[in-house]
């Protein structure tokens, strides 16, 4: 714990204390100096903590994020290990006959909802196709945990990037970066979404093989391209107040070179909302897979919550189970990511402090 | 004719990249056959001397709404634009009259040809290239004022305004004098010469022989117009009524409204009853919704009918209570059009048809085999007039034989997993990719090489009828407009049609001695014979060249509450008879 702390304190003087307060060097030197006199006892209770320490301390004791994180951890688990899993429980993917699984109704013909539970398809079996929807389950975790992530991740970077540069550069850079980020907040996601879906079918819908890597990659770009601009303003917004700080002028007085304030002074200092950010742009990502693949945007042939949940309303009433096991997936994932995205969010705001 | 719209857009996927399924030959036993049998001989189809009025059955009440709720929306009621199933059957069954009808056979459970506001079903010339139509007296509009012969005569001009009126059948610039150079009374002012009028009777003349007339003027492109209450471009949101109902209110691709038309004379009429007070129709409804309130039946629902096909997950629900389901065909073939040009050996085409994996492609695209989707045969569907029964391959239409395909590949001369077929599926539609899966295994394990093009639910009609397209098969259909092979391979199969606009021959299919027995058929035959001739060039066809899967009959399956009386299926449109419906007692 020491270790780090002074890790932190020598290269990173203003995370020693609340992050968004931003302490200038001064102030910490005098502080530190301040502690050293104290007894060793004292010192360790004071300043044995950074921000980030405190955050996982209290996150540890809360209960709520720790249930959660253990149905996050699984889920990923589930996205990883979905091949293993499927052979575990003996099913496969897409692998329906509709003539020998299904009746003359187009109903499974072993499984819920006619006939009693089997383990050779615990989840059951799709009507008409025939095909193994806890294989699908599982693969479906895969496709929305990997776009969610991926998604997030871009988008992320994104954002931090575009405000860094935003709040730090003067005038021109600052101007021509909001109005990206206007335009791109005026822009009506959704119908943006639906007409990149068919461009990118037309172009590639003659060669099976790049297809879905490019309906991927589309995907991930509508979800990514429009998720920035949130992080991107607060991030601006705190950079702004920021580099004004004693600490960023010493800094700039000393002639440390601009990328090293931006991600070496003033990143360190925007930690709590990235993380905030990233931990409810997750479960937002996940519902916004699910709601693309509903409407046929995305990735066409692979398993997708979304999809099936889209194939499934019809059977609300007589085959309710078909439809229930996506969306319990997303709803018990969403929730989860969102509870813990609030735990991760109180643990970093200085407000909630004792 | 054209399909309700359903059919066009929602499945897309369904109709035009249907493929289908796989694997095995199985054959459920349980599949319970409908109706779909009954191609009878020409005379069963035409009841020239049926008069009114037509009598209210006993278990009728009088009085009452039926509500008709469909997820469609006919685009327009513009009597000369509707061509689509569910606007034609609307409007002719309940408020235009035409020059002749279709009336519902309760004996034979078929639809019959009969006269309308004509006296009978018209007389014509030797070579069928005169028609005249006598009107019946004391027939009126909806505001009382007569109907007139020069108003039945505007009519048929209005038809051909197709720039004004788009998309209605086309028959008349085709078979009626000057109809390649007449453009409607909108923009040509003066006279049109295939249409006269003297007293009570309309004379249409032709510029080639057309036998088909009789069935042709049925379409509400045949009503009467009054020209001086005409306007292109309104008209169609309130057509004057000579039928049992007319318009209270029409909103577009929401509702329309319909009350008893007072100035409607049941004595003229032998096709239509005015049992019930009022039609409601609710159109862009959500099927899921409007399907479990039928079935539910409370209250108002008893009431309450939908002419959609019921989708597969409640006819499970509603298939123990027969009586609320009515079950037939509509005269429509589903079909793999197999390029001519590209897939040049017999043995690869006739490969294909075994190949094609039939039972699992509908049931993975939803259908209900047997009810929604009947295997088939022949190309002409069930109910036309003519028809041959014929098995080109011996499979029934649905037997898929893989081992048999291996065998014909290797025939002509190759290896498995060597010949490439090519057809389009919409990805932005869930059923069509379930079906494509299907269709692939299916070639897959009968020794071809699948490649599925992608597109989309908008695009793929016009990337179906790409020439240059890279696709060899191309899945489509065609539905009668009349129960005639007349109104089928001259539309779709003549070597004429190869490379014009709108790839109307899918196949295209040009063979020499095809074209010259069309044209025999066509030039030299009498009515009576040609409709025998279709249905030996139909076998001759498929037989011979076998150019298109016949990949299954359209079936109807409809569901209406425990009060409807009267519905059956109208096996001409695939709509309900609501001509004769009425709330039962």
């Amino acid at each position: 714990m020491r270790l780090t702390r002074r890790h932190h304190a020598a290269h990173e003087p203003a995370s020693t204390r609340k992050v968004t307060m931003g302490i200038s060097p001064t102030e910490l030197n005098s502080s530190d100096v301040h502690e050293d006199t104290q007894p060793e006892l004292v010192k360790k209770k004071i300043a044995g903590r950074s921000p980030t320490q405190i955050a996982l301390d209290r996150l540890k004791k809360d209960k709520i994020a720790m249930t959660c994180t253990v149905i996050v951890l699984l889920f990923i688990a589930i996205a990883i290990f979905a091949p293993l899993l499927t052979d575990l429980f003996g099913v496969k993917l897409r692998a329906g006959d509709p003539i020998h699984d299904t009746d003359q109704f187009n109903f499974p013909a072993f499984g819920p909802p006619d006939h009693g539970f089997t383990m050779k398809a615990p989840f059951g079996i799709a009507p008409n196709t025939g095909d193994d929807n806890l294989a699908e389950w599982f693969y479906g975790a895969r496709t929305s945990l990997a776009v969610a992530t991926i998604a997030t991740v871009i988008s992320t970077l994104i954002g931090i990037v575009m405000g860094l540069v935003a709040g730090f550069s003067k005038g021109v850079g600052d101007k021509v970066i909001t109005f990206v980020l206007d335009v791109f907040l005026s822009l009506p996601f959704l119908i943006v979404a639906l007409a990149l879906a068919p461009i990118i079918t037309s172009r590639f819908g003659d060669k099976p093989d790049q297809l879905e890597f490019w309906q991927f990659v589309a995907l991930l770009s509508a979800l990514s391209f429009f998720g920035w601009m949130t992080l991107a303003r607060l991030v601006r917004g705190e950079v702004l107040s920021l580099r004004e700080r004693e600490f960023v002028q010493a800094a700039r007085v000393i002639g440390v070179p601009t990328r090293r304030i931006l991600f070496k002074e003033l990143l360190p200092n925007l930690i709590a909302p990235i993380i905030v950010s990233i931990s409810l742009g997750l479960p937002a990502y996940v519902t916004a897979e699910a709601g693309l693949a509903y409407l046929g945007i995305g990735v066409v042939g692979v398993p997708s919550w979304g999809q099936t949940i889209n194939k499934a309303v019809p059977f609300f009433d007589t085959y309710p189970l078909y439809l229930y096991a996506p969306v319990l997936g997303i709803l018990v994932l969403v929730v989860a990511l969102n509870l813990l995205g609030d735990a991760v969010r109180d643990a970093f705001d200085p407000k909630t402090r004792r | 004719m054209r399909m309700k719209k359903s059919a066009v857009v929602v499945a897309t996927a369904a109709l035009f990249t249907l493929a289908a399924c796989g694997g095995g030959s199985g054959n459920d036993a349980k599949v319970n056959a409908t109706n779909n049998g009954k191609g009878g001989a020409a005379g069963s189809f035409k009841d020239p001397s049926a008069k009114g009025p037509l009598a209210v059955p006993s278990d009728a009440s009088q009085g009452g709404t039926l509500t008709v709720m469909t997820a469609v929306a006919p685009s327009t009621l513009d009597p000369t634009q509707a061509y689509y199933t569910d606007s034609t059957a609307i409007l002719s069954d309940l408020v235009l009259r035409s020059l002749t009808q279709y009336a519902y056979n309760p004996k034979t459970d078929d639809m019959q040809l009969v006269p309308d506001m004509a006296t009978d079903l018209g007389q014509h010339n030797a070579d069928n290239t005169e028609w005249t139509f006598t009107l019946k007296d004391g027939l009126k509009y909806e505001d009382g004022t007569p109907v007139k012969a020069e108003d039945v005569a505007y009519a048929v001009k209005r038809s051909f305004a197709i720039a004004e009126l788009p998309d209605g059948p086309t028959y008349n610039t085709t078979f009626f004098l000057d109809g390649d150079k007449y453009k409607g009374p909108f923009k040509d002012k003066g006279a049109y010469a295939g249409v006269s009028v003297s007293g009570n009777a309309v004379t249409i003349k032709m510029r080639r022989p057309f036998a088909d007339m009789d069935y042709y003027a049925s379409f509400p492109q045949f009503t009467a117009i009054p020209e001086a209450k005409d306007n292109a471009a309104t008209y169609g949101r309130h057509p004057l009524a000579t039928g049992p109902y007319k318009f209270v209110s029409y909103k577009p691709q929401q509702e329309l409204t319909l009350t008893k038309n007072t100035n409607w004379d049941p004595s003229t009429d032998p096709g239509r009853i005015q049992a019930v007070d009022g039609w409601d129709f609710k159109f862009s409804q959500d099927t899921a919704k409007l399907e479990n309130l039928i079935i539910n039946d409370n209250g108002s629902a008893q009431t309450t009918l939908t002419y959609d096909n019921v989708s597969a997950s409640s006819y499970k629900q509603i298939a123990s209570d027969k009586a609320r389901l009515v079950q037939g065909t509509q005269p429509c073939t589903f079909m793999w059009y197999l390029d001519m040009r590209k897939i040049t050996d017999v043995n690869v085409r006739r490969a294909i048809g075994y190949a094609y994996p039939y039972q699992s492609a509908w049931k993975a695209g939803g259908e209900i085999v047997g009810v929604t989707r009947v295997p088939g045969t022949s190309i002409l569907p069930p109910g036309t007039a003519g028809r041959k029964e014929y098995d080109a391959l011996g499979i029934k239409g649905e037997n898929t034989d893989p081992a048999k395909a291996k065998e014909l590949l290797k025939k002509a001369g190759y290896a498995p997993g060597q010949y490439e077929l090519k057809f389009l599926f919409a990805s932005d539609d869930d059923q069509a990719v379930a079906t494509k899966n299907e269709v692939v295994k299916g070639l897959t394990a009968a020794g071809f090489k699948a490649t599925p093009i992608a597109s989309t639910v908008a695009t793929i009609r016009t990337d179906r009828t790409d020439y240059n397209s890279p696709i060899n098969i191309r899945s489509s259909g065609w539905c009668s407009d009349w129960p005639s092979g007349g109104s089928w391979f001259p539309a779709q199969w003549a070597g004429s049609l190869v490379g014009t606009e709108g790839m109307p021959n899918i196949a295209n299919f040009k063979e020499a001695d095809m074209d010259a027995e069309q044209n025999r058929i066509l030039d030299k035959l009498s009515p009576a014979d040609a409709v025998n001739a279709w249905g030996q060039f139909d076998e001759t066809m498929e037989k011979k060249y076998y150019p298109a899967v016949n990949i299954g009959y359209g079936g109807v399956a409809m569901i209406h509450g425990s009060k409807v009386g009267g519905m059956a299926d109208d096996n001409v449109r695939g709509m309900p008879t609501f001509a004769r419906m009425y709330i039962t007692k």
